[in-house]
């Protein structure tokens, strides 16, 4: 317990003179008179008037007052463990970057975090508030301002390590921003490691901000995959590949590593290496291995890990020592072609060596069994549309129907001049419109697309994103107008094409950083179940077209399973910057430039309480016999 | 002459003259009538002649009439004992002035008035036990002697009344006036002792000896009470509401004596503070 104004204490030094009052003796003339007879009764007359009678200084008396007046104070938890001041608000936040996950005494520097928040929450004085925040990618409320201890354990139990940096300066503004016109002794309180690069401006006009660091214990000793990739090599076989990998060590003195591949969801190395790395130093290494696809023609995931030479890697942060990368393989990106595409079109998928062109129908979709595995890849439609869009991603050439999936589909109108495009939409990135003639447009209007290309005769391309991909729809035929003859028509759907790459490689959920929430593409209602790369079992229901499952900071490949196929996340933490585990960053208030107050953070104990109930109880107890003796002795006399 | 008594409060004193509200029996000849038939000018009755007695008396006129010897008997004039009870325990030399000031002053002058007036007085002093008396006289003169012994007095000692009273009576002293002096302040009560006085066919008067703080403390400051007899203490702020409660237990102290001597018949005299003597004297007498 700690004492937020221990010069207070002073106080009690007035002690002294109040016990000297009771003890000292009033000074008194001394008179003789005739007879203290009449007095005597006259006093005993007073004394028979008062309901009490006179209190006499007894040291025993005095103990028994301290001692109960003690007792009571430390029951009724007047300084809240001596961090809060009596209905003060304060906002807790917590570093949830990777680094937090670093080791730290029997359990981690995270988890100690976590301990002290529960107990500012198990200690808040009456009157006095809390709230948290996570600090990971942004500063996310776990729960508002609130005394309910129930409300502040449950939502501390929700905290997780995510990977990367952690936005602090950010989760402090919003943590501050909640503390607007709290009473005085209000403060946000971060807890970080500081393993962050940089200088934090933590100076906020609505609330102070105090920084407490959670050290590192001992010396630094950690190994970290900082980089991992796969390339195919050429020349020698569809499934020969090379295995990239970077390594750093941060601790003191060379150590000897075993780096290993794997194919996850295989048993057996597929290749390793024995490495001495260097603190400070970064260290490459290439692996050649054979990554064939599984039966189901599902492209290889690369686990790549690293381990001492027992087997075992006991540095300080485990999350740095696995990454998964998907092998090339998962590059080729199957086009299914329904219907005639332009030939402009064709030469462009043509042109692309990981893109399998396959020509089908729409009758022949109609016609799979529903137990068919679903067709995994970008779907072309040309003239004819179906009534509901496939899975994943789509592009829609020149619709003849008046309607196409959820877009109307107006008029021709000829020649029609491109008024406007999107440059920022990453389809239309590097790609010029502006000289573009069109010869026939069918403008493309409805409420849930985006106009990525307009013209003076309407809407020209539009795209329609939904939860478990997005549809590119073009107005006019390509060859009929002079696009293809330029660059800019080739890019373009190379982006088309790099985009449906890069979601199907990530397993068809978006590609996120280690320890943030799965967001997986499932219609409304839908019960999704992620198996994590541990082992654990995780579920969520879809709303709004998106399951949001909490899956913590782990790193593998994670399995997600929806009624109606199998997706997969790769997760990586592969952050050079959270893996050095020494505190650097700054922390600053505004202009004045001064290095907030750091402290370690204090553990509180709120063993106290039991104490003082127990001298409560030992003190009345003490009271109780002791007068009891005294009426044993008048009964007896 | 004693500075107790002043020439003129003496003459004014001469005056006055004790009264009993009993008759007593005398050992002299005196002014007072006597229980017994004696001679003096006061005819009282008639008896039959008896052999030895004084022919002078017998009455010829009837023994004319009746043929027979008849004795005139008259009234006898007997002098009467006083006694003077006066209190010299260490109470009693409290007070401004001193009580036993006050109380020999009224010792003096009942003195003077009793032998003024043929009486027998007598001076017995006590604390925790009956003092040297000074024997009872006769005679104006011995005024004299009276004041030097009441000047010699000293306050010492406790109050015993009791035991005093007890002494006195064991002496079988001639019933008469017994003139207690005294505060009364006495643990042992007075009740009993003037008791035992009656009860001896003494006639007993009190005269009530408090100083005037004893009756009406001055109010203000804090106190240590020492009692001059027993030399217990008693720690006392003297604020309205001490006083209020002392004044409270000295007027029911007071007033059970009244009541006491109201149901015995005795006359009660209250000497308190800086009192008149003469008034005093007087009220005594008016209610004698």
């Amino acid at each position: 317990m700690t004492f937020l104004a221990p010069m207070q204490l002073l106080w009690l030094g007035l002690l002294v003179p109040l016990i000297a009052l009771y003890i000292l003796k009033r000074r008194r003339q001394r008179r003789v008179i005739g007879s203290t007879l009449l007095w005597e009764q006259a006093v005993r007359d007073m004394r028979a008037e008062r309901p009490w009678k006179r209190l006499l200084p007894q040291v025993a008396l005095l103990l028994q007052i301290l001692a109960i007046v003690a007792g009571s104070v430390a029951l009724a938890r007047p300084a809240g463990a001596g961090s809060v001041p009596g209905g003060a608000w304060i906002a807790v936040v917590i570093d949830a970057s990777a680094s937090m996950a670093a080791k730290h005494g029997e359990g981690t520097r995270f988890e100690v975090a976590k301990d002290a928040a529960l107990d500012l929450a198990r200690s808040l004085p009456p009157g006095g508030r809390m709230m948290l925040v996570e600090a990971g990618s942004e500063g996310e409320v776990l729960a508002p301002l609130t005394g309910d201890r129930a409300t502040l354990e449950e939502a501390i139990g929700r905290l997780r390590v995510r990977g990367g940096s952690a936005n602090l300066e950010g989760a402090v503004a919003v943590a501050a921003e909640r503390l607007r016109e709290s009473p005085d002794g209000s403060h946000v309180l971060l807890f970080t490691d500081a393993s962050e690069d940089g200088e934090f401006a933590l100076d906020r006009d609505q609330a102070p901000v105090e920084v407490r660091l959670t050290r590192a214990e001992g010396e630094l000793d950690n190994d970290a995959i900082v980089d991992a990739d796969v390339r195919h090599k050429a020349g020698e076989g569809p499934d020969r590949c090379d295995v990239f990998v970077r390594l750093r060590r941060w601790g003191r003195g060379p150590r000897d590593v075993f780096v290993s591949a794997s194919i996850d969801g295989r048993e057996g190395v597929v290749a390793s290496r024995r490495v001495t790395l260097e603190p400070g130093a970064t260290q490459s290494v290439v692996m050649t291995a054979d990554l064939p696809p599984n039966p189901d023609g599902q492209a290889a995931v690369v686990r790549v890990a690293i381990a001492g030479e027992d087997g075992r890697q006991d540095d300080d942060l485990a999350l740095d020592d696995v990454a998964v990368v998907p092998s090339p393989g998962a590059r080729r990106l199957p086009v299914f072609l329904v219907g005639t595409p332009p030939r402009s079109v064709q030469r462009v998928f043509r042109a692309d060596r990981d893109v399998e062109l396959f020509a089908t129908s729409l009758d022949a979709l109609a016609e799979r069994d529903d137990d068919e595995p679903p067709l995994d890849g970008l779907f072309v439609y040309t003239g004819d549309t179906p009534v509901v869009p496939p899975p994943g991603d789509s592009v829609v050439l020149a619709p003849v129907d008046d309607r196409a999936f959820e877009l109307e589909v107006g008029a021709e109108t000829e020649l029609p001049r491109v008024v406007t495009w999107d440059e920022a939409d990453p389809r239309l990135r590097f790609v010029a419109l502006g000289d573009v003639t069109i010869g026939r447009l069918r403008p493309l209007r409805g409420g849930a697309g985006r106009v990525l290309v307009d013209t003076d005769g309407g809407p020209a391309m539009v795209a329609v994103a939904r939860p478990d991909g997005e549809t590119t729809f073009l107005g006019f035929d390509p060859d009929r107008s002079d696009w293809p003859t330029t660059s800019s028509f080739v890019v373009f759907f190379r982006n088309l094409l790099e985009r449906a790459r890069t979601r199907r490689a990530a397993g068809g959920i978006p590609v996120g950083a280690l320890g943030e929430p799965l967001r997986v593409p499932a219609p409304d209602g839908e019960a999704v179940e992620v198996t994590t790369p541990g082992g654990r079992t995780l579920s969520a229901l879809s709303r709004g077209g998106v399951a949001i499952v909490d899956v913590g900071a782990e790193p593998g490949v994670y399995a997600v399973q929806t009624e109606q196929r199998t997706l997969h996340a790769l997760r990586s933490l592969l952050d050079a910057s959270e893996s050095d585990l020494s505190a650097r960053a700054t922390f600053t208030r505004g202009g004045e430039g001064t290095e907030a107050a750091l402290s370690a953070p204090r553990e509180h104990r709120e063993s106290w309480p039991y104490v003082a109930g127990a001298l409560l109880l030992l003190m009345l107890g003490e009271a109780w016999w002791a007068t009891r003796r005294r009426r044993a002795l008048e009964a007896r006399s | 002459m004693s500075s107790l008594l002043d020439p003129a409060f003496i003459r004014r004193l001469a005056r006055l003259r004790l009264l009993a509200r009993r008759r007593f029996a005398g050992a002299a000849g005196g002014a007072r009538r006597s229980t017994r038939k004696g001679q003096s000018v006061e005819f009282a009755d008639f008896r039959e002649y008896v052999p030895g007695d004084d022919v002078r008396r017998i009455d010829w006129s009837a023994y004319a009439r009746l043929e027979e010897l008849v004795l005139r008997l008259y009234v006898a004039e007997e002098d009467l004992s006083v006694y003077l009870l006066l209190d010299t325990s260490a109470s009693l030399g409290v007070g401004d002035p001193p009580k036993l000031e006050t109380a020999a002053r009224l010792a003096a002058a009942l003195a003077y008035i009793g032998l003024s007036g043929s009486e027998r007085v007598g001076v017995v002093p006590f604390a925790d036990g009956m003092g040297t008396p000074m024997a009872p006289t006769r005679g104006k003169a011995r005024i004299g002697r009276v004041l030097r012994f009441l000047d010699e007095l000293e306050p010492s000692g406790e109050t015993n009344l009791a035991r005093a009273v007890e002494t006195f009576l064991a002496r079988r002293p001639r019933p008469g006036l017994v003139i207690l002096l005294s505060d009364l302040l006495d643990p042992g009560g007075y009740e009993r002792p003037l008791d035992r006085l009656v009860g001896q066919r003494h006639e007993p008067v009190v005269f009530h000896v408090l100083d005037r703080e004893e009756v009406d403390p001055t109010p203000g400051g804090d106190f240590t009470f020492v009692d001059a007899e027993r030399g217990g203490t008693v720690d006392v702020s003297l604020d309205a509401r001490a006083i209020a409660a002392y004044r409270r237990r000295v007027a029911a102290f007071v007033e059970g004596i009244q009541a006491y001597c109201r149901r015995r018949g005795l006359s009660y005299v209250p000497a308190h503070g800086a009192i008149d003597l003469e008034e005093a004297l007087l009220a005594y007498l008016r209610a004698a």
